[in-house]
């Protein structure tokens, strides 16, 4: 219909961009989340700073600890204390903050990283349009909003409202299609299921609506 | 900073591909969106259904272990439903926007920007107010 992938091909590609994104990553995938980060991301990078000098402090007392060991302890019970266990002087620091393991990253995805999945989201829908020849500048939604929804400059207060929803509902609920719809519910998390569920059955109700009253 | 390379280049090559497939199934056409929820057409349910049932295989035999679970506070029922509403009215979900933009659906940017404010709205009201788990989205 219309050039559209056909439902298989769609679903492993969905599929792979979930696992994928976690196996390369680290992390699982999650648009609203990231748009959650990038729009603060004043407050986030400060956050982020305050991190990175927590780490040097860390870095700083295995330091000590190490010199201490190396050259002559001149106060062992201080600095005894003082040198965190979990700080390996064999490894530099820094291999201790980046968890290679997939399951428990222990700082949120970086703002940067962030806003460049928004960027790629982006050109690839761009590279989709140009090369299926969908591509095509308008200032409408299509005729099937202007038929099920509604025509003219109503369309504009339609648009913002339903952007707000969506903005207040993926973060109020925690996430969106991609983070509770595709990585939630592949890895059965009770709390993507029901997110997904009641989301979804809203927008048959509201769809049905729209196509059958309005 | 191997690490750090892997990490962007992993959510460049993922984001191209979420941004292009998303267009190529439909999620960005408001009419086979509209089919989608009306159960008119099942192409595209199938696609997102699929997709989940593939991940949890992929899941199974590539990352090991379970994720800690996390707690269904009262923000999650209430939350989908204000999202479904606009999902099902404005045809966007956080990803989708960009994606009708891409495609050249210039009013997509007004959704943009509608979204915008209710996340950084909510974002304050939370703090004030709910103090709900923000979701662990991109963690």
């Amino acid at each position: 219909m219309s050039g559209y992938w056909p439902w298989w091909q769609g679903a492993i590609a969905l599929a792979t961009v979930t696992v994928g994104y976690q196996v390369v990553v680290g992390r699982s995938i999650g648009i609203s989340g990231a748009w959650e980060r990038v729009l603060n991301w004043r407050e986030e990078r400060a956050v982020e700073r305050a991190n990175a000098s927590l780490d040097d402090d860390e870095f700083e007392a295995a330091m000590a600890a190490a010199t201490a060991a190396a050259f002559g302890d001149p106060q062992p019970p201080l600095l005894a204390r003082n040198s965190p266990s979990t700080v390996s002087l064999d490894e530099p620091a820094p291999a201790q903050r980046t968890p290679r393991r997939a399951e428990a990253p222990t700082t949120p995805a970086p703002v940067a990283s962030q806003a460049l999945l928004l960027v790629s989201v982006l050109i690839g829908a761009v590279l989709a349009a140009v090369s299926s020849g969908r591509f095509d500048v308008r200032a409408d939604m299509g005729p099937a909003f202007s038929d099920l929804v509604v025509d003219g400059p109503l369309m504009w207060p339609v648009l913002f409202g339903g952007g707000i929803l969506v903005g207040i509902g993926t973060r109020m609920a925690g996430g969106c299609s991609s983070g509770h719809g595709l990585s939630g519910c592949s890895r059965f998390q009770p709390v993507s299921l029901v997110a997904t569920a009641v989301f979804f059955g809203t927008g048959v109700v509201v769809s049905t609506l729209l196509w059958k009253v309005i | 900073m191997t690490s750090n390379l892997r990490t962007h280049g992993g959510v460049a090559l993922f984001g191209l591909m979420l941004g292009f497939s998303v267009s190529m199934i439909g999620f960005g056409d408001f009419a086979q969106l509209n089919a989608m929820f009306t159960f008119q057409d099942l192409r595209m349910f199938l696609a997102f259904a699929g997709a989940v049932a593939l991940a949890a295989v992929g899941y199974a035999i590539f990352v090991p272990g379970r994720p800690a679970r996390r707690p269904i506070h009262r923000g999650v029922v209430p939350g989908a439903v204000l999202f479904g509403t606009g999902w099902a009215l404005s045809g966007g979900c956080p990803a989708i926007p960009l994606v009708q933009l891409g495609t050249g659906y210039l009013p997509a940017a007004v959704t943009l920007s509608g979204m915008a404010l209710g996340m950084v709205l909510f974002r304050s009201a939370n703090a004030r107010w709910f103090q709900l788990d923000r979701g662990s989205c991109g963690l």
